[in-house]
Order: structure tokens, then sequence, then C-alpha cells
């Protein structure tokens, strides 16, 4: 190979428990190249981002750079052997200025001119030095914060799904930023879920699957459906023929121009009782907002919703919960449970209306819906006095899921994320609490960014990309390759 | 660290710039209202207000810092008597040894507080009540729990003297201590780290930030500075109180509030709590100046309090942040039609 | 098996206890050590004439910790003004007697929960500070309350009903007492076994995912602070009718010896666990030092430090035994 290599890792592997999140892998990253990393949460490709910028160690193997054999101890220690992580989570401050920023925990003296060229060259001449960052819109956030990486004078640089929560002009702005780094000669490392964006980008792409590395191609043999197809490898088995449910009173949502600023522009959508939609998308796509819109967590969100011909007032919690609506959060630990309080307390936390009476907590009453729910999650009746907190991450996940289901004043059942983290004998009883309770009648809608878990579950499937609906297709019509197709590019998507 | 590395002051985007409206538009009312009920102001009040900025101003100055990194010190209003009272019973034959010890004994005493707030993460506000309770018992237990006299009348008198009308050596004390804060915080990577800290913890730690030797040099300080106010004040009034009551503290958050800093932290430095503590300086200046009755003082004092905590909650901050999200949008979206129509020209 | 061990948290492992709930249970040890101790050591501690007295100074602060105790477990910190709530009831029950025993009662009470629940419904709709609210209100408090009375005591109106029992002894017990063990027994149950109780156990614990569970937290923290409310309301009755007259200077201490109560009792500081019947002990602890010291010849302010330390040193444990003492 007649190029020289910035960065070369091989045989890299890392296991947390049994669970191996980087098997052996192998991948070499070139001077002035921008090299994808791609494939499906847990794949394996964020493992090797964490090992690269010193976050995590790995157990074996080696990465060398320029030539020389390293390990990042630490952020800090990468950022000194010219490794810069531009993560997906912003870690600017946002009462600083840009300049306070750009300066933060920096040990490298640079002059203030040095910082406004390093901007101008990221398309942002119209930011001062002195604006808050905070006032930014999230995209020239981020440039601010590749401008960060830069200062530092890295050379290699990754970016983790830099354009996620982007709009498309913001797109383009990184592009046109990442094209100059490369064309400086430094090396990018992409992660990105959006095929699109690699093809458009990317000289090269390495795709990983449980673990280990797929293969590495030029882009420039590759097309959308090569890469889908190696990003996939053998088809899972998938439920085949849905089996209809006829509840005897369904119920019935209209979404009608729901807006939510600034993610979502307009949603549309109609879903009747028993039918299980699921919203299938990437970080970022929007379905995550509009379910908390529904569930009246998103205060400025606007539009028509309608529960069987009753206008949902949207923008309060207590108002959507009272309408019949359950929504079950994503991040059980920060706003889905209450950790330090039993079982019981957890699953009765969203229906203490339903087990007192006269103001008061009835034992008899919460007794028998906590024994029917215990009953329907499995969990050991012994254990209900036992704080969830100490739980294993698919019992918690268990009891959040279970907290929504067998209300008999609901109507729509919102999940995010039913089964995050959670392994797969835990992922099939908690599908099977979400079939039940959509046996019932009620409206299911649920987000999931993994894809075996929205054919697993789904009856329906709606993608969503950049925070625009793009399809819905029965399961019966819908492929993996297209549902992937559609939530990894769009139909509205740049071209360049 | 080189002289590059170092910011230039940018003060517009430190500080928010309102609090100097607001002191200025009150010096104005000072002016014009007492006229109405036949009374005037006249030099006199302003120096006044600037001698009660010089120590009260002092202890908003400490909590104002403690704001700053997102913490809050409650026992400010306690650290600023055992100040008092330390160089009260120590500074007779040399008012320096007084003011030293005073000092002295209340930096270390912040400094504990910060440690066991920046290694056990407490919720500052729990930790410094009991702070409060300790620095007040220790104040009584000391001062016999009542009030002390200075026998040392002469320092006093050459604090207050008047000079040009407006000012006093006191004055210049504070002056020139506000003026350091605002120079370290602005001339040094401090302020940077300070308010990033209080501004984004996590981001700050792991840019690189000493975030817990922030915190803990931050409540040293806001001790320190509490009992320089409490220190100055009774050696003018030749007093050292045993229990100053909660005013201190009320005093201190509305100017805090007033000057420009969040409750979340991030925000504000020693030129906005200069304002915000001058504005209600000249505040209790006019309702004195109308002889309004005492009550009438602690009314709007309580009102006002109230008021500025309100404008300072997470829902009147989201509302005004939604607010301005709407318009950037709007704004964006025309700058982006225009760059579209010059780049095709 | 390795990997079933790396799940469970370290406070697990260690003999069933974390660190910080051995290094509670050594200082409490230690505290009643030297509690019993000083009480051995204390002539005239052991008489029924001091027990009475412990009790009948527990009963006031501990009726508005009561209170106390509901906000510190909604997760609100604490009110820094309950206790010139009880000195304006003080007063309003004076001036209220003229519509007789019942009406002043009832007045006071009513007076008591609206005044502390406004401010709860402040620190609930908009989240603002309620320690901040609660000391502003408190200035509001006092100056309402000199501009209206004149600062002067107010008396009972002449020819008013009799209240004499509310301040005398039943069966040779102090009335308050009576009052307080009825208030905390309540409070209690209150707390305990109803949905409003439940909800703010919850709320304590996560604000968030108190929201996004669809709970009311605008209607439980202003409950909570009208709990508050209608407990210092009481004690103000209790204090007005023992000093047959209201003054200001009533509020004295109340208000820290009440938050320390809570504390003292083992009540989070954080919100979210604890309970009232601990409060009342911790109110009986409190009152049983400051009587020590009292018997001691120690002046207020040593009483004071040594509260302060007690409260600085519980706060700390108080996170030590938090779960949540790790996260930012």
């Amino acid at each position: 190979m007649s190029e020289t290599l910035r960065l070369e890792t091989q045989g890299i592997t890392k296991t947390y428990g049994h669970l191996h999140a980087l098997n052996d892998a192998s991948f070499d990253l070139r001077v002035g190249e921008v090299h994808a990393l791609l494939g499906h949460n847990g794949a394996g490709k964020s493992t090797l981002v964490k090992i690269l910028s010193g976050v995590v160690h790995p157990d074996a193997g080696s990465v060398r750079i320029d030539g020389e054999e390293v390990s990042p101890r630490n952020p800090r220690h990468a950022q000194d052997l010219g490794v810069a992580l531009v993560d997906q989570e912003l870690s600017l401050v946002p009462v600083l200025t840009v300049e306070e920023n750009l300066r933060l925990g920096s040990r490298r003296a640079v002059s203030s001119a040095d910082l406004r060229t390093l901007l101008d060259t990221l398309g942002l001449e119209h930011v001062k030095l002195t604006t808050l960052t905070g006032s930014l819109p999230i995209g020239e956030q981020q440039l601010v914060e590749i401008a960060r990486a830069l200062s530092r004078d890295a050379k290699i640089i990754i970016l983790d799904e830099p354009t996620a929560t982007l709009s498309e002009p913001e797109i383009e702005r990184v592009f046109a930023a990442v094209r100059r780094l490369a064309a400086q000669g430094k090396s990018v490392i992409y992660v990105s879920h959006r095929l699109g964006e690699v093809l458009t980008l990317c000289q090269r792409a390495t795709v990983f699957r449980d673990g280990k590395v797929v293969g590495t191609k030029n882009v420039a043999d590759l097309d959308r459906a090569g890469i889908v197809e190696m990003m996939l490898g053998h088809l899972p088995e998938f439920r085949t023929g849905s089996e209809v449910r006829t509840p005897e009173t369904p119920q019935h949502i209209s979404i009608r121009g729901l807006a939510i600023p600034p993610r979502v522009p307009t949603f549309d959508l109609e879903v009747r009782g028993g039918v299980i939609v699921g919203l299938a998308g990437q970080v970022g796509c929007g379905a995550s907002e509009v379910l908390r819109a529904l569930a009246g967590l998103v205060p400025n969100s606007r539009g028509d919703v309608e529960l069987g011909g009753v206008k949902l007032s949207l923008g309060s919690a207590v108002k959507s919960r009272a309408a019949g609506v359950f929504f079950s959060p994503s991040d059980r630990k920060e706003e889905g449970l209450f950790l330090t309080h039993s079982i019981v307390d957890n699953l009765v936390a969203t229906r203490l209306p339903r087990v007192s009476r006269g103001g008061f907590i009835q034992k008899s009453m919460q007794e028998a819906v906590v024994s029917k729910l215990l009953g329907l999650t499995g969990i050991a009746r012994e254990r209900r006095e036992l704080d969830v907190g100490v739980l294993s991450g698919g019992n918690q996940q268990k009891v959040l899921v279970a907290r929504g289901i067998d209300q008999t004043d609901s109507k729509v059942l919102l999940f995010d994320e039913p089964a995050r983290g959670v392994d797969v004998g835990g992922r099939a009883d908690i599908h099977d609490l979400i079939r039940g309770a959509a046996e019932q009648g009620n409206v299911v809608i649920f987000h999931s960014t993994d894809l075996d878990e929205v054919f697993d579950l789904a009856d329906v499937i709606v993608t969503m990309f950049a925070g625009r609906l793009v399809s819905v297709r029965t399961r019966a019509e819908a492929t993996p390759a297209g549902v992937l197709t559609d939530m990894t590019h769009g139909e509205g998507e740049v071209s360049a | 660290m080189s002289a590059q590395a170092r910011m230039k002051p940018r003060f517009s985007a430190n500080e928010q710039k309102w609090p100097i409206f607001l002191m200025i538009g009150l010096v104005i009312l000072t002016f014009a209202i007492p006229p109405l009920f036949h009374h005037s102001s006249s030099a006199f009040t302003i120096y006044n207000a600037l001698q009660n900025t010089a120590t009260l101003g002092l202890v908003a100055l400490g909590l104002g810092l403690t704001m700053v990194v997102g913490e809050f010190d409650l026992s400010i209003a306690g650290t600023y008597a055992l100040g008092g009272m330390v160089a009260v019973k120590l500074g007779t034959g040399n008012p320096l040894v007084g003011i030293l010890a005073g000092v002295g004994v209340c930096v270390v005493f912040g400094l504990i507080q910060g440690l066991i707030i920046a290694k056990l993460k407490i919720n500052s506000m729990a930790l410094t009540l009991g702070g409060y309770l300790v620095a007040l018992g220790l104040t009584g237990t000391i001062g016999d729990n009542k009030s002390q006299s200075f026998s040392n009348y002469d320092i006093g008198i050459a604090l207050n003297q008047p000079i040009a009308t407006l000012f006093s050596i006191r004055i210049f004390i504070g002056i020139a201590v506000f003026l350091a804060v605002f120079l370290l915080m602005n001339l040094t990577n401090l302020g940077r780290g300070m308010r990033a800290t209080g501004g984004g913890r996590r981001a700050s730690r792991t840019a690189g930030v000493r975030v817990d030797a922030i915190v803990i040099g931050t409540f040293g300080a806001s001790a320190g500075l509490a009992a320089l106010g409490g220190i100055i004040q009774a050696y003018c009034t030749a007093t050292a109180t045993s229990n100053p009551g909660l005013f201190p503290l009320i005093f201190a958050v509305t100017a805090c509030l007033l000057g420009g800093v969040g409750l979340a932290g991030g925000r504000g430095g020693a030129f906005g709590i200069a304002c915000g503590a001058l504005t209600i300086a000249l505040l209790a200046e006019l309702f004195s100046t109308v002889a309004a009755p005492q009550y009438v003082s602690g009314l709007f004092t309580g009102l006002l309090l109230i008021v500025v905590t309100t404008a300072a909650s997470p829902y009147v901050i989201r509302k005004w942040r939604e607010r301005r999200i709407d318009k950037s949008l709007k704004l964006e979206n025309k700058v982006l039609v225009t760059s579209d129509s010059s780049s095709k020209s | 098996m390795s990997t079933v061990n790396d799940v469970i948290p370290s406070r697990f492992s260690i003999g069933g206890m974390s660190t910080g709930q051995k290094i509670t249970i050594l200082v409490t040890i230690l505290f009643l050590a030297i509690l019993i101790f000083a009480t051995f050591t204390t002539t005239g501690f052991y008489s029924v004439q001091n027990f009475k007295a412990i009790i009948n100074a527990a009963s006031l602060v501990g009726i508005i910790a009561v209170g106390m105790t509901y906000i510190v477990i909604s997760g609100n910190l604490f009110s820094l003004s309950v206790g010139t709530t009880a000195a304006v009831c003080a007063l309003t029950f004076m001036w209220a007697l003229r519509f007789g025993l019942v009406g002043g009662i009832v007045i006071t009470i009513v007076f008591g929960a609206v005044v502390i629940g406004l401010q709860g419904l402040l620190v609930g709709f908009t989240g603002a500070n309620p320690i901040i609210v609660t000391i502003a209100a408190g200035a509001l408090q006092e100056a309402v309350a000199i501009w209206i009375s004149g600062g002067v005591s107010v008396y009972p109106p002449d020819n008013g009903p009799s209240f004499a029992f509310l301040a005398s002894p039943l069966f040779g017990i102090p009335f308050p007492v009576y009052v307080f063990v009825a208030a905390v027994i309540l409070g209690e149950i209150f707390i305990k076994k109803s949905r409003f109780g439940r909800g703010l156990y919850l709320m304590g614990e996560s604000p968030r995912a108190g929201r996004t569970a669809g709970l009311p937290i605008t209607r439980l923290t202003t409950g909570a602070f009208v709990v508050a409310g209608v407990c210092a309301a009481i004690a103000g009755i209790l204090i007005g009718a023992f000093n047959q007259s209201g003054t200001m200077t009533a509020s004295g201490t109340l208000t820290v010896d009440s938050i320390s109560a809570v504390l003292v009792g083992g009540t989070a500081v954080i919100g979210g666990r604890g309970s009232v019947v601990r409060t009342a002990i911790g109110a009986i602890v409190i009152a049983s030092i400051s009587d020590l010291l009292l018997l001691r010849g120690y002046s207020t302010p040593v009483q004071l430090l040594v509260l302060g330390v007690i409260v600085t040193v519980v706060v700390i444990l108080s996170y030590l035994n938090s779960e949540r003492a790790g996260r930012s």
C-alpha cells in the first residue's frame, strides 16, 4: 500500500463480563483520509472510539500512531497523542464565550488571532469569539467543538455522529469542514448511521457487526444496498405473519401537525388500538421527541392530537396522564424509576388514583394490582419490597414497562426504547408484556433504534429521519433493508 | 501560562449589562422621589449608600462567587458576625492583627466547608446551614452572647472620615476589594474556570479544569470576604454584634440576583454584584430619606427578593429561552435566505 | 459468576452494609453514649420536673417539625421562616379570638396554611429556590406584622373567650404535649397511607421521574407547604396561649430547631426518605441536648454551636448513605 498509515489497530479485544464488545478488531487509517465506521447499535464501533480516545482500555491488541505503539491512558493523554474526540453529546459549557470554551482546559498557548482563523476555516466567520456559546444554534456549537479539537493540534479527529442533531444547512457546514481537514492532511474517523453521508463524504468504510470487523471497503466500490447488506449480515429470523388483534373496544389516536421545535417540524399519524406501531429511526430522528410531546413532557410543542375524538392538550404531563396517555422513558435511571423505592411503590407510581379511595392508598387494591403485574413480569413475589435500584437492568426495565400496562384507564401507551440494555430473554418478556397491552385495545407506539426490535414487535413500521416521517409500512410489506435504508438516509436527504 | 494564553477582559460577554442601568436608575430615583414627599437627597445620601456597600457589599461578593461556581453559601451571615467578633476581641491593640485573625479564622472555616461540599458532593445549602449555626454559635460563645464594644474608636473615625464628600477610606477599601476580584476573574484563567465550573461541571472536568480546587477555594474566599465586611462594619461602629440576624444574607442574595448572578451558576461577576449591592443600598437610603417607617423598607426588601428569585426560577428562565429560540429560528431562516442569494450573485 | 458480582454495587457486598451505614451506626452509638453519660453526670436531669420541661420544649418545636418533615421529604430542602410564621400566627390568634375560640383557631390555621402554602405554590410552579423564597417570605411577614401591630404585643380582647386550657396541664401533662402526640400520629399516618404522601415520597426521590410518571408536582409541593403552614399555625396558637399575648420575638430559634429535629431524626436532606416519627424522636433529642447544656450552665450560643455541629454531621452522614451521592 502506497499511502502512509496514520493509525493502525490490531487485534483489539474488549469484553464486558461474558460479552465481547469488540473481538479481534483490526483497522487502519490513512493520512488525509475520511474513514467511516458503520454498524448497528452495539456493533462495536463506539467501543473502538472509546479505546482510541482513552476512555476505555482494551483487554488485548495494539494501537499504533504514525508507526509508534501507544496506549491512551485517559482523555487528556489521548489529546497529547494527537487524538481528539468530538463527542455525540456536546461537552461545551453554554455560559462561557466561544473563546473561553476553545481555551477551556487547554495547556497550549494559542493567540486569539489563531482561534479566529480557526473559526473562519470552519465557516464560522460570523460567530464572534465573545459570543456566549449557549446562544449559538446546536450545529454551530458542534462546529465550535470541532474547532476545539483542532486547536489542540490533533492529527486524528474522531467525529461520533456529529450530524445526529443537525439541520441540513448545518450538516453541509460540517461536511465542508471535514473535507478541508482531510485536504490539510488530518485523518478523520467518521461514525455515522447515515449511509448517504458516508457515501458523500468518506473514502473508505469499515463495517462492524456483533463486535467484529466485517470488512473495510473503498466507498467508491459501494452503494447503499451493498453497505446495508454488510451491516445486516445474515438476516435474523423474524416473526412472519402478524397475529391480527381485534380488541372489542379499540382506542384511537389521531396526530395532526404535531410540531416540536426545533427538532420536528411537523408530524402526522393515525393509529388504531390493538396495532403496535414502531417508530424506527436513529438517534436524533425525532421519534423520541414525538413520544415525549404526546406524554406532555415538551412544554412548547404544538399540534392537534385527538384521543377517540377528544382533544389532548399538550405540554402538561399531568393532563396527558389523566387523558389516558402513559409514557415509559428511555433513561430508566434518570427519569424512569424511583431507584430507592420498592418494586411495589414503583409499580403503582403511575396509578395512585386507582389504588386509593378517599385520598388514602388501599392495601387490598394495591395488592391486587401488584400481584397481577408481578405475575406478568415474572419477578418473584418475595422481592417485591426490594429497592428497584438493586435489580438487574433487565428486571428494572420490566418494572418500568409493567408500570405502563394493565391500566384500566389507559388509552395510549408510549415506550421509548422499551428494551434498552436488556438481554435477549428479557427482551422477549418485555415484548410479550407490550403485546398483551395492545390486545386490550390500547394504542401502542414505541420507538427503537434497533432494527431487530422493530421487526420483532411492530405491526406497523414507521421510519423517521431528521425529524421527518419517511415511510409507513406494515411488517408484511417491510424488508429490513428497506427500513434500514429509510432510517439511515431518508428522502429529503442532502445530495452533494 | 504564557501571556498570550490569557484572556483580555471581555466584560460584555461575561456579565449582564442591565445591573448598571438598574443602579443608574436608582441614583436618579434617589434624587427624584424624595421631593415628592417634601424631602431631599444630597451627596450625603450617596455617601451613605457607598458606606453600606463597602461592608454588606463584600458579603454579597462572597455569596456571589459561590453562586458563580454553582453553589450557595448560607453561612456568610455567620462568618460576617464571626469575623467581626474575632477582630474586635483580638484587634484592640493592633487593628491589623484583628483583621488578619478574623479573616484568617473565617477563610479556614470556609475552606473546610468547601472541602466537604466538593469531595462529598453535598448540596451546599444544606451543609452551609449547619455552618451558619456553627459560626453563629462560635460568635456568641466568643462574645459572651452580647454585643462587644471596641475600645479603639480612632480606627472607626479614620475609616468613616468623608473624603471628597462622597468617599472614605472604608469606601476605598470596598472599591479596592471589588476591583481586585474583578481583575482576578477577568485577567487570569480563574474567572473562566469558575464560570465553567458553575455552568457545566461535567464538561469542565472532562476539559481538564480543576473543579474541586475551584469550589474549595471559592468557599474560602466567600467566608473571607464576608468576614472582612463584618470586621469593617465592627470597626466603624466600634461594636461587634453576636447575632446580626438574616439581614446580611437577604441583602447579599438580593444584590447578587439583581447583579445578574444566576442561581444556576456560571453567570455574573464582581462588577454586577457591586451594581446590585449599590442598588439595594440606595433603595434603603431612599426609604430613610423620605423618613418611611422601618417596616416599609422590610416590606420592600421581602417583596423584591421574592420577585428576583421568581425571575431567576427555572420556569421563568425556560419561558424566556423558548422565546429566544423562536426568535433565533426566524432569524436563522432569514440569514440563510440572504446568504443563498448573495452566493448566487 | 464473576459477572453477577460485577453488577452488585459494593454497598451490598460488605456484610450487607455500606461504609456510609457503618459510619452512621458508629456516630449514632458514640453520640448516644455521650448523651447518656452526660445525663448521669448532670445533677437535676433525672427528675420528673425536668422531663416535663424537656417534653414541653420538644412539643412546640416538634409540632412545627412535623410540618417541616413534609417539606424535606418532598425534596424542597427546608423552609427558613416557619418560626416567623408561628409567631405571626400567635399574633393572629390573639386578634382572631374576638370571633370566639373556635373561630380564632380556625382563622389562624387557615391563615398559616395560606401564608406558607402560597410559598409552596411559587416554589412548585416556577421551581424557584425554596430556601430563598422562604427567607424572603419571612422578611415580608415580619414587616407586615410590625406594620399592622405597630410593633407592640397583641393581647386578647378583654371579654374574649377563655383559652387558658391550651396552656395548662391536663392530667399533669402540659396540653401542648397532647397536641404534639396527635400531630405526630396524624402526620405519620397521613404521609404513609395517603395518596398525597406516597406522591411526596416519590417526588422527593426524583422530581424528574415524578413528572414523567404524571405526578402533579405543583400540587404536591403546595400541599407539603400547606401541611407545614397548618403545623406552624397550631404551634403559634399554643405559643400565644402560653404567653397570653402575641409578639414577633416569640419566633426565636423555632425555625432552626425544627430543621434540626427533622435532620437529626434521620430524614434525608435530599428528600424521598424519612418519617414523622423519626422527626418526633429528633425533636426530643434536640430538646434533651438543649436541656442538658442549660443544666450544665452553658449559654444559648453554645447550644447553637452544638446544634450546628450536629446538623453538619447529620447532613454529611445523610449523603454518605445516599444512593444518589455519586451522581452529579
